[in-house]
């Protein structure tokens, strides 16, 4: 980006923090961050206000925006142990890694569907966490965030949040222990019911789904009235209602017990361990993208379209010029491209900014 | 159970301060401070038989002291024996004592359950803040459902233990403390072995989970069995000698002689070897991605790889 665009983005990043509802807990007891070259390039700071923020924010439009998960009594003390930590929220990153600038795009529904199942299976399910207790934010570029600010995890330290990493992840996962022999004659396999809570619920629930959506996962021959007793069985816990053997059963099954887990959660940036690391502020602006990490209400998140959604709203429009071939995407519901190097095409202004920062494009 | 017995047993609690609120440091309670420590660096698991009122508040008042000296001595190895010990004691006293005792000191540590008459119910959080590090505390294993998971009563009585060891271990520096608190921590500072491992933690020789349990043993950290079991397999399978691996164990809070050698011996005439990655993950003690499969693989990376990866678990 040259000086003129990086002119044109912090006017309009100025100008879409200027009414931006962004609203941090607590803000006096976070540490902050900002970055222009890198995602952080100065840290340790802090704002007494929320308005105090907004118009750092609206005067310097820095490209990326973080603040830190935790708590602290001197939030821009250092080095860390100096903070005095207080607790911290704990925040699961989903990321998606794939190859090139605009690889990433096309997975993005994938992490999104990740993002429900960890927020309704996971959080709110198996960790008890109440919705007005949590919110779910579009990371700006390539995943989404969730930020769990429920009093009971405030002072889980970072081994404990290791645990819970583990667990969505299903790291030490044995489904077969789900699993035990009844001292009954004639012996019975005993497993979990779908009524369970957690993996093992999981594992039941989603065994019948695929059955019933594809009886070949058990048995080839499995004849639809034999398919509902088997099922009948698991609701009850008794997974013998079968002529297969119960070895095989168990081992038919394993590949179910891997899908179970959520595995986009993004364990090398480590944010949900490492207390000391910072998370995107919630409907700030990401650099490299110019789209609003926005906070998404919960019974949207399955239609969150960040292509759409996230966009800041300035009709203007503007020319620019690809430097690079770009692949298709697409923006407000509508096909945009692909382009080729040299090919020039007028934008309303998220779009073009979309291009420029991620030194695709030049303006014309 | 009687209050002055509570805090006899529980020094650790509110309850016990009242006792010694106008207790003098004298020469005796500084003694039996000094044999307390000794019996937490030795590991010795026995309790004190204590008949008289005085005797006990004595006992109680000899917690606080040993924390004092503790405090002045400020050696993480010597606190973390002394934590661990004292936990461990309290431990047999649960084991012995009714529900409705066990609920009272749980209480102290925010561990409260519910005994809905099958099950006894705990929230995760009070679970995972208080549960050792090991696989057989995993949250994975467990059945949880709207953040609350189902306890045996002895894992009742193991997360009480572990939140003692942690509450123990914290102790205020202290800084001036009277000539005979000083005397007394002469007297302990000088019965320390100054142990010296040969193999050198250099971050960069090991993958970052050795490393990580390298620094954790040297800073007398109480690694758990997995941990313990995988470093051992991991040294042996580098031919580090018994000698060596037994130095290094020696840092560990509740190191005995006799039981390290042994296990190592077992390792070794057992055949067990180093586990996988996905094994060491599942214990809980990955903490960086190498992708190497095994983590004796380290050891054929170049330089430029295993720094980018050190910096990636950073």
């Amino acid at each position: 980006m040259d000086q003129n665009e990086r002119k044109f983005a912090s006017e309009v990043f100025s100008e879409y923090y200027k009414g931006a509802k962004i609203e941090i807990p607590k803000i006096e007891q976070r540490e902050f961050g900002f970055g222009n070259i890198k995602k952080i390039d100065a840290r340790h700071l802090s704002f007494g206000t929320r308005e105090e923020f907004r118009k750092y924010l609206v005067n310097n439009t820095p490209l990326f925006v973080s603040h830190s998960a935790s708590y602290y009594e001197f939030p821009s003390g250092t080095p860390m142990v100096r903070k005095g930590f207080l607790g911290a929220d704990l925040v699961f990153d989903l990321d998606i890694h794939a190859e090139g600038k605009y690889g990433a795009y096309e997975k993005l529904e994938a992490v999104k569907s990740d993002a429900v199942r960890l927020l309704k299976d996971f959080i709110m399910g198996d960790f008890g966490v109440k919705k007005e207790n949590l919110i779910v934010v579009f990371s700006g570029n390539r995943g989404y965030h969730i930020h769990i600010r429920d009093e009971r995890f405030r002072s889980l330290m970072g081994e404990e949040r290791r645990e819970l990493v583990d667990y969505v992840m299903g790291n030490g996962l044995n489904y077969r222990e789900f699993f035990s022999l009844s001292d009954t004659k004639p012996q019975r396999l005993l497993g979990p019911t779908p009524s369970e809570g957690g993996y093992r619920g999981r594992f039941a629930k989603e065994t019948i789904r695929a059955v019933r959506e594809k009886p070949s996962t058990i048995s080839k021959t499995l004849k639809e009235d034999k398919l509902e007793f088997f099922i009948k069985g698991i609701e009850e816990g008794n997974w013998s209602r079968t002529s297969i053997a119960y070895e095989d059963v168990i081992k038919r099954l394993g590949a179910i017990a891997q899908t179970l887990p959520v595995s986009s959660v993004d364990t090398d940036a480590g944010v949900t361990q490492d207390l000391s690391k910072l998370i995107r502020v919630p409907n700030s602006i990401h650099g490299e993208t110019g789209f609003i990490a926005r906070v998404i209400d919960i019974a949207n998140l399955e239609n969150f379209d960040p292509f759409n959604d996230a966009l800041v709203n300035d009709k203007k429009s503007i020319k620019i010029e690809f430097l690079e071939d770009v692949p298709e995407l697409r923006f407000r519901k509508e096909t945009v491209g692909k382009f080729k190097k040299g090919d020039i095409a007028e934008f309303e202004t998220p779009i073009s900014m979309f291009y420029l920062l991620k030194s695709s494009a030049k303006m014309r | 159970m009687e209050e002055l017995d509570f805090a006899t047993a529980f020094p650790f609690s509110e309850g016990a301060k009242k006792y010694i609120s106008n207790s003098l440091i004298n020469e005796k309670v500084i003694e039996i401070a000094i044999e307390r420590i000794k019996r937490g660096m030795a590991g010795e698991i026995r309790t004190t038989a204590l008949f008289s009122e005085n005797d006990k508040i004595e006992w109680i008042a000899s917690f606080a002291t040993a924390r004092m000296i503790l405090g002045f001595l400020k050696n993480s190895n010597i606190t973390n024996r002394f934590a661990v010990t004292e936990s461990k004691i309290a431990r047999s006293m649960l084991d012995k004592i009714d529900e409705k005792t066990v609920e009272r000191v749980g209480e102290i540590f925010g561990i409260t359950t519910i005994n809905d008459g099958k099950n006894i119910i705990i929230d995760m959080c009070a679970f995972l803040k208080n549960s050792p590090r090991s696989i057989d505390y995993k949250l994975i294993n467990r059945k949880l459902t709207g953040g609350r998971m189902e306890i045996k009563a002895s894992e009742k009585r193991r997360l009480i233990e572990e939140a003692i060891r942690k509450r123990i271990e914290i102790i205020p520096l202290v800084k001036d403390p009277p000539q005979e608190i000083k005397a007394a921590a002469s007297r302990i500072d000088a019965l320390v072995p100054k142990s010296s491992t040969t193999v050198v933690i250099k971050v960069d020789n090991h993958p970052p989970c050795i490393a990580k349990l390298l620094e954790g043993a040297k800073n007398h950290i109480n690694l758990n069995h997995q941990a313990r079991f995988y470093l051992a397999t991991y040294l042996t399978g580098i031919n580090v000698s018994e000698d060596d691996i037994t130095k290094i164990y020696s840092d560990l809070p509740d190191f005995n002689d006799r039981i390290t050698r042994y296990q190592i011996g077992q390792i070794k005439k057992k055949g067990y070897t180093t586990p996988s990655c996905a094994t060491v993950m599942t214990y809980g003690l990955c903490c960086a991605v190498c992708k190497i499969g095994s983590p004796l693989n380290w050891h054929k990376l170049s330089k430029d790889r295993k720094e980018e990866i050190i910096n990636g678990s950073k």
